[in-house]
C-alpha cells in the first residue's frame, strides 16, 4: 500500500469516526455547542497529523517520494467526484436556507456537506488505488 | 475500447531480474504504479512509456502493444 493510499485511509477513517460521533450527538441532543464543533475539528486535525507523522516515520522513503502521474490522475478524478457532491450539497443548503432555519442548523449543514465531500474524495481515491488506477 | 499490453515483466526478468522498485526509481514513479502498468490496470503517459523503453533499450512498440477493437 502506497503512502498516498495510507494517507487517504487515515483521512477517511478519522473523519468518519470523529465527525460521525459529532453529528450523532448533534442529532440526538438537539442544539450543539460551538465548543463541541471546535473541539471536533481540532480532534480531527490532531488525529490526522499524528497518524500521518506515524506512517512517515515508519516508512520515511515512501513519505518523501513525490506524487507521480498516477497519484495526480487519481487525485484529479477524486476531486471531480467530491466537487459534484459539494455542489449538490451547497445547492440543497441554499434551498433549505430559504426557509430561514436557525444559524446552528446552517453551520452544521455546511460542515456536514464539507465532510461528506471530503469523505467522497478519500473514498474515491481508495477505490482507485485498490483497482490499480 | 482497445487494450494496451506490455512486456515489462519479461524485460525486467531479462535485465538481471530487475525489481519493480528498481524500475520505479529509474523512471520516477512509485512501485505501485509500475505494478499497475505491468498488470495492464493503468496506461502510462507517453513520457513514462518512453522512459520505460529507454531503461530496457528497446523501441516503444516492442515494450507496449495496442490491440484495438476486434
Amino acid at each position: 500500500m502506497s503512502f498516498r493510499e495510507k494517507s487517504a485511509w487515515i483521512s477517511l477513517l478519522s473523519m468518519s469516526v470523529i465527525y460521525g460521533v459529532y453529528f450523532w450527538s448533534v442529532i440526538h441532543s438537539g442544539a450543539p455547542a460551538f465548543g463541541g464543533l471546535l473541539g471536533t475539528v481540532i480532534a480531527v486535525v490532531v488525529v490526522q497529523v499524528a497518524l500521518t507523522v506515524g506512517i512517515s516515520v515508519w516508512k520515511p522513503k515512501d513519505a518523501k517520494a513525490p506524487r507521480d502521474e498516477r497519484d495526480k490522475l487519481i487525485e484529479l478524478r477524486s476531486m471531480r467526484v467530491a466537487y459534484a457532491g459539494l455542489a449538490t450539497g451547497i445547492a440543497l443548503a441554499c434551498f433549505f436556507g430559504a426557509f430561514d432555519p436557525p444559524l446552528v442548523f446552517n453551520t452544521n449543514a455546511l460542515l456536514f456537506i464539507l465532510v461528506t465531500a471530503e469523505t467522497m474524495r478519500c473514498g474515491c481515491q481508495i477505490v482507485q488505488y485498490r483497482r490499480g488506477a | 475500447m482497445g487494450v494496451i499490453r506490455n512486456e515489462i515483466r519479461r524485460l525486467r526478468f531479462e535485465h538481471g531480474e530487475m525489481t519493480q522498485q528498481e524500475l520505479a526509481e529509474k523512471i520516477g514513479v512509485t512501485r505501485q504504479t509500475v505494478n499497475a502498468i505491468e498488470q495492464g490496470k493503468y496506461s502510462p503517459s507517453l513520457e513514462a512509456a518512453f522512459r520505460i523503453s529507454a531503461v530496457f533499450g528497446r523501441p516503444l512498440e516492442s515494450v507496449f502493444h495496442y490491440s484495438g477493437d476486434e
